[in-house]
């Protein structure tokens, strides 16, 4: 009897993890139900949460709507292009190392909303180079955009000591230069959730994004999600794990000559 | 140069909300809900014939959703996942009394009551403490005079009522 009391226990406890991230509206988990009765209360409960709120609070977010009407309009111009091709260009040789001009239409679907999201939104100024992504995986080998460019200056080292982040834009592209123990990198400054723009916290070291919280780390990963959490127990500022697994931020190429820092625009 | 949207962009805006509505309905949280209205929309700017009558791209719009949505608790059954690229929704008649639709919210929350109704005193108000007044699981448990762990006892065990009350659910 004991023990049944004691599977019992457990068992409720494992299944309010299904039902904290679900009334948190974060992302519940399939781990938090064992069985075939649990996934009908699963349902149930995702059910009654939805039939419980007011119509106000059971449609999207006007930025979501915002968003994905941007990558479904990418999309759909990338098939358009697709079906019609473009008009030959010759007598144009292009320099050796350049990617293609456009998108194909597999990458704008497969990137994920918050990859398209910056696309929409202006990255697609920028050479991304998926060999400057440590962490790969987001991004396919090839360049997701080729095309001529040029090196911007857009800081010099002075202004950014060890630890810190500088905004920037060029005309293609806003982001932060931030200094990480002596290496520079560039990060986007658009959030890879939704598209907000991130503000640096000098307390914390981050970039913040206003929208819903998340925190990118000076290398451009999520820095508060629950893989962080899990590792380091908690996140200083935060009550709760970001919910979301969210891909790294944008890392346009940059380089450093003598005091000036450069980072690589695609001419447009 | 200024021109309208196109008519992708058309069918999007005249269905978004609705898909989204009709599909945080069965998943009950927002970012599962984001993700599945992206996984049709992307689906439909591929696939969808738009030479079609507005009722039928309506029609494919909810099946596809309707088989997302099924496909996302699969993974909880521990099915396996299909992929809602590999279900094929088919064309349909267009006939509006076939098409899933959202349910107006007021249906969607009277079936909540209902179903609550239907629960004896102490499971009932313990789902009403969590899901219609949103408390914490502590608050829930000093609201009913209870430990912390007896309340995560009494909601387990008034879902597990309420899913066998529960009316089956498409899908």
């Amino acid at each position: 009897m004991a023990d049944d009391d004691r599977r019992l226990n457990d068992a409720a406890e494992r299944f309010d993890g299904y039902l904290e991230a679900l009334l948190g509206d974060g992302r519940p988990s399939p781990e938090s139900v064992e069985d075939r009765d649990e996934a009908e209360m699963a349902r149930t409960a995702a059910e009654m949460a939805a039939g419980a709120r007011t119509s106000s609070a059971t449609g999207p977010d006007p930025a979501f709507v915002e968003q994905l009407r941007l990558r479904m309009r990418e999309a759909d111009a990338g098939i358009e292009t697709v079906r019609t091709p473009p008009p030959v260009r010759d007598a144009q040789p292009q320099p050796e190392g350049i990617g293609r001009w456009r998108l194909s239409r597999r990458h704008v679907l497969q990137a994920g909303i918050g990859a398209a999201a910056g696309l929409a939104a202006g990255l697609a100024g920028v050479a991304l180079r998926a060999r400057t992504n440590p962490t790969g995986g987001t991004w396919d080998d090839e360049p997701l955009i080729g095309g001529e460019g040029f090196w911007t200056e857009v800081a010099r080292m002075s202004d950014v000591p060890e630890g810190t982040a500088l905004r920037f834009s060029t005309a293609a592209f806003e982001g932060f230069v931030v200094n990480d123990g002596g290496t520079v990198r560039a990060l986007s400054s658009m959030c890879t959730h939704m598209g907000c723009t991130l503000h640096y916290r000098p307390d914390w070291h981050d970039l913040r994004c206003p929208c819903h919280g998340a925190s990118f780390n000076m290398a451009g990963s999520l820095a508060n999600g629950r893989r962080a959490w899990r590792s380091a127990g908690a996140y200083p500022g935060d009550a709760r794990a970001y919910p979301l697994d969210l891909p790294d931020l944008a890392r346009p190429e940059v380089k450093v000559e003598e005091d000036r820092i450069l980072v690589w625009t695609a001419q447009a | 140069m200024a021109t309208g949207p196109g008519p992708f962009e058309q069918v999007y805006d005249t269905h978004v909300v609705g898909i989204y509505r009709f599909v945080y309905a069965r998943v009950g949280n927002h970012p599962d809900a984001e993700d599945l209205t992206a996984q049709v929309f992307v689906r439909a700017v591929e696939q969808l014939d738009m030479s079609r009558d507005p009722r039928q791209i309506a029609a494919w719009l909810y099946r596809v959703a309707h088989n997302a949505t099924a496909d996302y608790w699969r993974a909880f059954y521990r099915l396996p996942v299909v992929g809602v690229d590999h279900v094929a929704p088919g064309w349909e008649p267009a006939d509006e009394s076939g098409r899933p639709q959202p349910e107006p919210d007021d249906r969607a929350g009277a079936r909540v009551q209902a179903l609550l109704r239907r629960l004896p005193d102490h499971y009932r108000r313990v789902l009403e403490l969590r899901f219609l007044e949103r408390k914490t699981v502590a608050e829930t448990a000093t609201a009913l005079g209870i430990s912390n762990g007896n309340a995560r006892v009494l909601q387990y065990r008034a879902l597990r009522r309420a899913a066998m009350l529960g009316e089956p659910t498409d899908g």
